[in-house]
């Protein structure tokens, strides 16, 4: 989450405004939620304070310089767990996303060569094929496909994944017949040639 | 202001007709006036629920084409006054009404009427496509069985599809002892899924044979646990807020009974 502060706000505002909000507990800011404050914004003490403040609320706090913040919306969760996307390939840096703010039921499919961030479940009988890599904020359980061109450092993300396959690049994974509920959000990705599947802070 | 529902569910068998028929019945029994359309076209039902299938005179597709005033194709039911049937044909097939005409006729229907329902055909065809065009909210009917949860889902993208945003879910033929043990998908599974507004759970009822095979729909039966339901239904659609039904858990004999003669 990419924060944004009013130029001319003092840092005692803003400080009482977040803590507010932390503590008002409306689940606008998730635990395990990667938060991105801009660096040239704050003095470097009143960094360590925001970074504080943050941390004692199970969140991630990161300061991060103009540049980092432009490409941080777009590769959102790259930015935390994924360095080749940030560092490898410059060109890659201003990747475009497909965002899908619903459902996605049974029979609807997305095509395309980017990446895909669904706000909402992947129900079974919906496929993504995405070029990039997919983040769906919801339960997977439907057919999902990152790197269809072949790009092998691509991944899959879900809080809930449990999907009927799961294929990035040239490799399949099936679920197992009898799929459980999972707890905490999930990452797929290819290592030593296979698809692995870890938790993952969100 | 009338409104329009249309019930739908993509699976064939799992209640569409039956509570098309029941919910009109209910409404009617509050005093609306009520007019069910049947769009299933060669595969006519309705009129055998509500027991009118000979007082058909004229039908939809004479209505649609223009031969005759939808007034003379109404069949008014024996005893509410206040419900009537617009039937279908049963020699014609899906192609014979197309989307604009249905919701020509559902525009003169809105004036005299204060709720139009049109019963669904099964499947996502042109019947599917007709059906929906007119309707200002959908209410898709299921059964905790995963084939029909995923026709439903299907059917959900479908309407969404089609700029129906207004969209209700019935759960139909609930068996309470199998998804108490575990063996039916229970009410969070489905939601699960589907993730829409419910607005009633029907508990599968011998009744509903009974009462289908003598065209009266159960809603009028006083000791059905189905037809509670469907007053139940009838009510939240009147805007009344309505708690779902506990369903009664199994006595002991009753268990004693299933264990000793089988089910």
């Amino acid at each position: 989450m990419q924060l944004s502060f009013a130029e001319n706000a003092s840092f005692e505002d803003i400080w009482t405004h977040i803590e507010e909000k932390l503590e008002s507990g409306s689940g606008f800011f998730l635990r395990g939620t990667l938060v991105l404050v801009p660096r040239e914004r704050f003095l470097h003490e009143e960094l360590e304070k925001l970074q504080k403040l943050f941390h004692a609320h199970g969140l991630i706090c990161r300061p991060t310089t103009r540049q980092d913040a432009q490409s941080a919306p777009v590769v959102e969760t790259k930015a935390g767990q994924h360095k080749t996307a940030a560092g490898q390939k410059p060109s890659e840096q201003v990747q475009e996303m497909v965002v899908v703010n619903r459902t996605l039921r049974g029979g609807q499919e997305i095509r395309t060569d980017s990446s895909v961030l669904v706000c909402g479940n992947v129900n079974p009988g919906a496929q993504i094929i995405a070029g990039g890599s997919i983040d769906i904020r919801g339960t997977c359980r439907g057919l999902v496909h990152a790197g269809a061109a072949g790009d092998t450092s691509s991944f899959i993300i879900a809080d809930h994944l449990m999907p009927t396959q799961i294929r990035i690049a040239n490799l399949i994974a099936r679920s197992p017949d009898h799929m459980e509920m999972t707890e905490r959000a999930e990452r797929a990705s290819i290592k030593d040639g296979q698809i692995v599947i870890e938790p993952i802070e969100r | 202001m009338s409104k329009i529902y249309v019930i739908t569910s993509g699976k064939g068998g799992v209640g569409k007709t039956t509570t098309t028929a029941n919910l009109g019945v209910g409404l009617a029994m509050r005093g609306k006036k009520v007019v069910l359309v049947d769009t299933d076209t060669g595969l006519r039902n309705l009129d055998l629920l509500l027991g009118l299938e000979n007082r058909i005179m004229y039908d939809l597709i004479d209505v649609a084409a223009g031969r005759v005033n939808y007034k003379k194709a109404l069949v008014r039911h024996k005893k509410y006054e206040t419900l009537f049937l617009l039937p279908t044909s049963q020699v014609k097939d899906k192609t014979s009404v197309n989307p604009e005409q249905l919701v020509k006729l559902c525009e003169e229907l809105r004036k005299e009427f204060d709720y139009i329902l049109i019963d669904c055909p099964a499947g996502i065809e042109q019947g599917f496509k007709t059906a929906i065009a007119a309707a200002d909210t959908a209410i898709v009917v299921t059964m905790p069985e995963i084939s029909a949860v995923r026709d439903a889902d299907k059917i959900i993208g479908e309407l969404a599809r089609a700029e129906k945003e207004d969209i209700k879910l019935i759960v139909n033929r609930i068996r309470p002892q199998m998804v108490e043990s575990g063996d039916m998908l229970d009410m969070n599974d489905i939601n699960d899924i589907l993730s829409i507004d419910c607005i009633g759970q029907v508990p599968d009822d011998e009744m509903v044979v009974t009462s289908t095979n003598k065209g009266e729909p159960c809603i009028t039966m006083e000791h059905s646990q189905a037809g509670q339901a469907y007053r139940n239904i009838v009510g939240r659609i009147c805007g009344e807020d309505i708690p779902f039904m506990e369903f009664p858990k199994e006595t002991f004999f009753q268990r004693l009974k299933r264990r000793v003669f089988g089910d």
